[in-house]
């Protein structure tokens, strides 16, 4: 009976009820969606960390990352294979070598690393492999008699590998896909020319079109723009294990593209066989093993046990090697920890306040409850009831409408384009597929309900304390 | 013995510098089967006794023992407890629940007591049946009219079979009509199921229905009088 009054009498108002209601479904959604898109971009940073870049478990030479000395190798891999492969969780290992050097092309030379891979273990365990962009080749599929190279986007433009030009063709393209004639008209005095960055090129397009051609066309023309020249060469250097400088010419094979800028610049993928020839590096030997566990949270249960079983190495996990990464996961729980709280204290305040004014307005009708029978506690509950109705179905309503959005959003994502450079440039996506677990979903329910709860306390005690003589006689 | 017995009640009130002795040395008894008012001009005390009968207020003196069970020293839990098992309330304002129909309200007080539903269902239709509102069990309040509320009002108070019931000028805010209807209700159910009606009123309509006729002025009982 209770509970059927309770609920009839969030009713009796409607217009205030919804609006509480509505209030309580914008500021959970709010809170939800925005933890959910930034939990995307933490998880999908983390996730092509560990899927494209490190693994779970790294195992080096203990030496190996003070000093990045080639020889500074695991002796015996084939041995701490056999021990990583016997550790309950590591699902899959592979060895990698590791060799600082230079790549230069006929226009530029840079820094970076080169590491030798077993191609077939590398597709079992890293995702980088279908991360080649369409067009520049393949994950090593090409036939050739030189040396092969996999490498980041971000380094082929550093190598003039990947540059823009407004070539015939291309005008022609854009003219056809819809880019008004004028336009392609003020682009004809750029055509031919070389371009090595997306920067370059468009700031010479932004000088010769309108605010609102840029507005409209600039993206279209710069992918068009783009060009790759197939079968492009480098020349890889790096010393042997003599210590004696050495390199070859290696054919690019296939361009990669994360959204990772640091790891776009520096990394160069190269079959392990053809590094071996070239360093003298022996058969079997490694600078790194990588393990790779069932899942992320197995992470800190396994590291400790490889740990012990390879004294003489260093081992570390995804955590200990990005201690950023690690961070921010941790620190994400505080914000939404502070960013719940925000909108729970909201929700309290809105609540307090709608009840009060419920109860103030229902004085002669409380007073005549308690008049004829109805007592303290079971008053008390009837206005505790109505506000965690308030609260459970604003907050119900706003769950689902958070898991609808987050569930609509989460297939093509949001794309913050605008704000890729940045982000892209410290490893973060500027394409975030909004995500969060059922966990949170759990406890931000019944955070809700108990904010509900807590928040009926002042405007039930207050209906306590009306004498119900008084309260039947004053209107 | 007496469904109500007041012993030379008092009740002051010190709410402002000046002392008022809103109830002033009142002895009464109210016999099972009464139908009684209490008259007298405002302010004369009339509400102040009904709500001390009905357990609504504490005496400050003298004592108040309803159906042998004393109400002094009653904290106000017990308090509560003890209107919902012994009286009845009739309001001037009929102040039903307004987000509960009318066989819903008259069910309420039975709810608070435990009734079995069945139970519950064949005293609310008998109850609105009596009342003359057979066909409006499923309205709301704010769909009956004002004696219609009052109706159910009484329907309600009678529900649980109380030791007696108290009606606070229950005709003050109804039309002739209304009031005469609703007095031939209540003097019904005060013959068939010999109930207790204790009234307070202005309305002399009221008065000539009658039996006995408590006249109250400052406080005090100038005279009681028994018409049969």
């Amino acid at each position: 009976m209770i509970l059927e009054i309770a609920w009839k009498n969030v009713w009796r108002n409607k217009t205030r009820s919804l609006i509480v209601i509505a209030a309580v479904t914008i500021g959970v959604f709010a809170g939800v969606f925005t933890i959910a898109a930034m939990n995307s971009s933490v998880v999908q940073r983390i996730d092509a960390a560990v899927n494209e870049e490190m693994s779970h478990i790294q195992v080096n030479n203990k030496d190996f990352r003070s000093s990045a000395d080639i020889r500074n190798i695991i002796n015996d891999y084939p041995s701490l294979k056999s021990v990583l492969e016997a550790t309950p969780g590591v699902v899959n290992t592979t060895g990698r070598i590791i060799i600082k050097g230079i790549a230069s092309t006929a226009s530029k030379s840079t820094g970076v690393e080169i590491t030798g891979i077993n191609i077939e273990k590398e597709k079992e365990i890293f995702t980088l492999p279908r991360k080649l962009i369409p067009g520049t080749g393949s994950y090593f599929g090409s036939e050739t008699k030189f040396n092969t190279a996999f490498i980041g986007e971000k380094l082929a433009k550093e190598l003039n590998i990947i540059r823009y030009t407004l070539t015939g063709d291309v005008l022609s393209k854009l003219e056809s896909e819809g880019v008004p004639a004028e336009v392609v008209a003020k682009l004809g005095s750029i055509r031919d020319q070389k371009y090595p960055t997306d920067k370059k090129f468009s700031k010479s397009v932004d000088r010769l079109l309108t605010q609102s051609e840029i507005k409209k066309f600039s993206l279209k023309i710069e992918e068009a723009a783009w060009s790759y020249r197939d079968g492009s060469k480098m020349i890889l250097s790096f010393l042997d294990m003599n210590n004696n400088q050495t390199g070859a010419a290696f054919r690019v094979t296939g361009i990669f593209r994360t959204n990772n800028d640091m790891f776009e610049s520096l990394s160069v993928f190269v079959p392990e066989n053809e590094l071996r020839e070239l360093t003298g590096m022996e058969e079997g030997t490694f600078h790194r093993a990588i393990a790779r566990l069932e899942n992320d949270e197995l992470t800190d249960k396994v590291t400790p046990e490889i740990r012990e079983s390879l004294p003489g190495y260093e081992v570390l996990n995804w955590k200990e090697i990005q201690p950023d990464l690690a961070m921010m996961a941790d620190m994400m729980q505080e914000i939404y920890g502070i960013f719940m709280g925000i909108i729970l204290a909201a929700l309290a305040f809105g609540i307090v306040n709608t009840m009060l004014m419920a109860v103030l307005e229902r004085t002669r009708e409380i007073g005549m409850l308690a008049a004829i029978g109805m007592n303290r506690r079971k008053i008390f509950s009837m206005i505790m009831l109505e506000s965690v109705f308030l609260s459970i179905v604003g907050g119900v309503m706003g769950m689902a409408v958070s898991a609808a959005v987050i569930g609509a959003t989460s297939k093509n994502g949001i794309n913050l384009v605008k704000y890729s450079e940045g982000m892209e440039a410290f490893g973060y996506t500027a394409h975030l597929f909004p995500t969060i677990d059922v966990q949170f979903f759990i406890t931000t329910t019944i955070l809700i309900v108990l904010t509900g709860i807590l928040s009926s306390i002042y405007p039930a005690r207050k209906a306590l304390k009306l004498n119900p003589v008084e309260a039947i006689r004053g209107e | 013995m007496a469904v109500v017995q007041i012993n030379n009640v008092y009740r002051t009130y010190h709410d402002t510098e000046v002392e008022v002795k809103a109830i002033n040395g009142v002895t009464l008894s109210f016999e099972k089967g009464e139908f009684a008012v209490v008259v007298g001009p405002s302010g004369s005390g009339k509400t102040t006794l009904l709500n001390l009968i009905g357990g609504l207020d504490q005496p400050t003196g003298g004592e108040i023992i309803i159906a042998g069970h004393p109400l002094s020293g009653l904290r106000p839990s017990e308090l509560i407890d003890f209107r919902k098992e012994h009286v009845g309330f009739v309001f001037q304002s009929y102040n039903l629940i307004p987000v509960l129909t009318a066989a819903e309200n008259v069910g309420f007080i039975m709810s608070l007591q435990k009734w079995l539903k069945e139970k519950r269902k064949s005293r609310t239709e008998e109850l609105l049946d009596s009342v003359g509102l057979a066909d409006r069990h499923n309205s709301r309040p704010s769909q009956l009219s004002g004696g219609q509320q009052q109706r159910v009002a009484v329907a309600r108070a009678l529900a649980t079979h109380p030791e007696f019931i108290l009606a606070d000028e229950p005709t003050a805010n109804l039309d002739s009509k209304s009031a005469e209807s609703l007095l031939d209700i209540m003097e019904k159910l005060n013959r068939e199921e010999e109930m207790t009606f204790i009234f307070s009123t202005h309305d002399v309509r009221v008065m000539k229905r009658a039996r006995r006729v408590i006249t109250l002025e400052d406080g005090r009982v100038i005279s009681d009088e028994l018409r049969y």
